[in-house]
């Protein structure tokens, strides 16, 4: 075979990879939805919301109750990755790479920051008062605030083409949370705790994107996406937990009653469609580009609003389901913008 | 094995010196040094180079067909050499102990 066939053959295989490995994170980040929305209904977290909200009130029973839940959410994808790195022989590179703590694993703790305590405290916050649907979808607004950070950070110049992509996504924001605020408004009844947990998310994953990728450009992902669920365990188990356990909230004793067949099997799978969804996301990169792989990832939104239909039967609002929409179509504006990743990938 | 730096710490380190490198030399290099003799472990070295330059910091300068199997028969070799958004990113994270 010649030169030329060959390199149309590799591109094309890398192509085909590449948008395999990118769908498949935009599935089971939208499959994370049903045992996030899931585990709230189930014991001991039931009980502990409604402990907790008998004597310090319903928001912060809620907001207290999603911090365990997060922190149990953080372990279970922590196993996940480590099952993973074990599969493909990289504890010594996860050694080596955690040894490198000025140059690059500070940068996974300090993405672990944004990660836990803002974007997934957040969707589970938005998923525990609001629903799966609305979290998926509010956390669709993450590529505007990470352009943001990236243009007063690194001084990336926002293209006219991006501009409009966050433009489009802006909009799809407004239908999202003034759908469902509009009639909550007339209703007098508005969930300001679950609107705050979708933003979070946004934020969360917006930064956690921007610092995380000072690390991982010069390390293995699964080792550096390991660390970075390491950095969040050390947050919820050792900082966390033990101050909201000290303030007086019963937290030990209810996370002891999570060692129950079904709500681990419910546990452990959130770890691994979450754990998964970080490591498919980081190997699409390199095969079409961080655009396409960011683009295709966000149709996660879409795959979430999908499965919580169908094993659930929840129909969200149109409100949120054309908010969803103009985010996706929002994000592929702006992320399909430079094609010349994908031109020198095919080779001429 | 300690004291070692993480793999691609350690191609960028190959690449600093500025010349160009097939990607079987840097990888054969590396399954040496680290110990790593098995096909998968050598296709994960070979995809943390494609990450590199996908990442901005190699070039990929040249290809031929792999006739004789040095690496993979009948698949694609290619020639990198580093940028210098590699140069300033292998100085930050390799340069500190020389």
């Amino acid at each position: 075979m010649d030169l030329k066939a060959l390199k149309k053959q590799e591109s094309k295989r890398k192509i085909s990879k590449g948008y395999m490995w990118a769908f498949f994170c935009a599935l089971f980040w939208g499959i994370w939805y049903l045992p996030g929305t899931v585990v709230w209904v189930l014991n001991p977290f039931d009980k502990m919301n409604s402990a907790i909200a008998e004597t310090s009130g319903d928001g912060i029973a809620l907001v207290v109750t999603a911090v365990l839940i997060t922190a149990f959410n953080a372990l279970t994808v922590m196993l996940a990755l480590m099952v993973w790195n074990g599969v493909l022989g990289k504890y010594k590179e996860l050694g080596r790479t955690l040894r490198e703590f000025h140059t690059c694993s500070k940068w996974f703790f300090l993405a672990s920051i944004c990660g836990g305590p803002m974007a997934i405290l957040g969707s589970f916050i938005a998923m525990g008062f609001i629903g799966g649907s609305f979290a998926a979808v509010a956390g669709l607004l993450y590529p505007v605030i990470g352009s943001i950070l990236a243009y007063y950070w690194y001084g990336e110049r926002i293209s006219k083409r991006a501009a409009i992509g966050i433009a489009v996504i802006v909009l799809g924001g407004v239908s999202i949370y003034g759908g469902g605020l509009l009639n909550e408004l007339s209703s007098g009844n508005v969930p300001w705790i679950g609107y705050l947990g979708g933003l979070m998310a946004a934020i969360g994953w917006g930064t956690e994107g921007a610092i995380a990728g000072k690390g991982l450009d010069i390390s293995e992902p699964d080792a550096g996406l390991t660390l970075r669920f390491l950095g969040e365990n050390i947050i919820w188990w050792i900082i966390i937990v033990p101050i909201l356990a000290l303030v007086g909230f019963p937290m030990y004793s209810f996370a002891v009653q999570a060692f129950e067949p079904l709500t681990l099997l419910i546990l452990i799978f959130a770890g691994i469609t979450f754990g998964f969804c970080y490591v498919t996301w980081y190997k699409s990169f390199p095969l079409i580009g961080v655009g396409r792989g960011q683009g295709i990832g966000n149709l996660y939104g879409f795959c979430a609003v999908i499965f919580i239909f169908l094993f659930f039967g929840d129909v969200p609002d149109w409100t949120i389901i054309l908010g969803g929409l103009l985010c996706i179509a929002g994000s592929f504006i702006m992320f399909t913008e430079d094609t010349s990743a994908l031109e020198t990938l095919r080779g001429d | 094995m300690s004291g070692k730096r993480p793999i691609k710490f350690k191609i960028l380190e190959l690449f600093l010196d500025g010349k160009e490198y097939w990607n079987y030399e840097i990888v054969q290099k590396i399954q040496e040094e680290y110990g790593m003799r098995s096909d998968f472990q050598r296709d994960s070295i070979n995809f943390d180079i494609i990450e590199l330059a996908s990442g901005g910091m190699l070039r990929d300068v040249e290809q031929k067909v792999d006739d004789n199997g040095i690496y993979k028969k009948g698949f694609l070799l290619h020639k990198y050499k580093i940028t210098d958004f590699g140069i300033q990113r292998g100085s930050d994270a390799c340069l500190r102990y020389v």
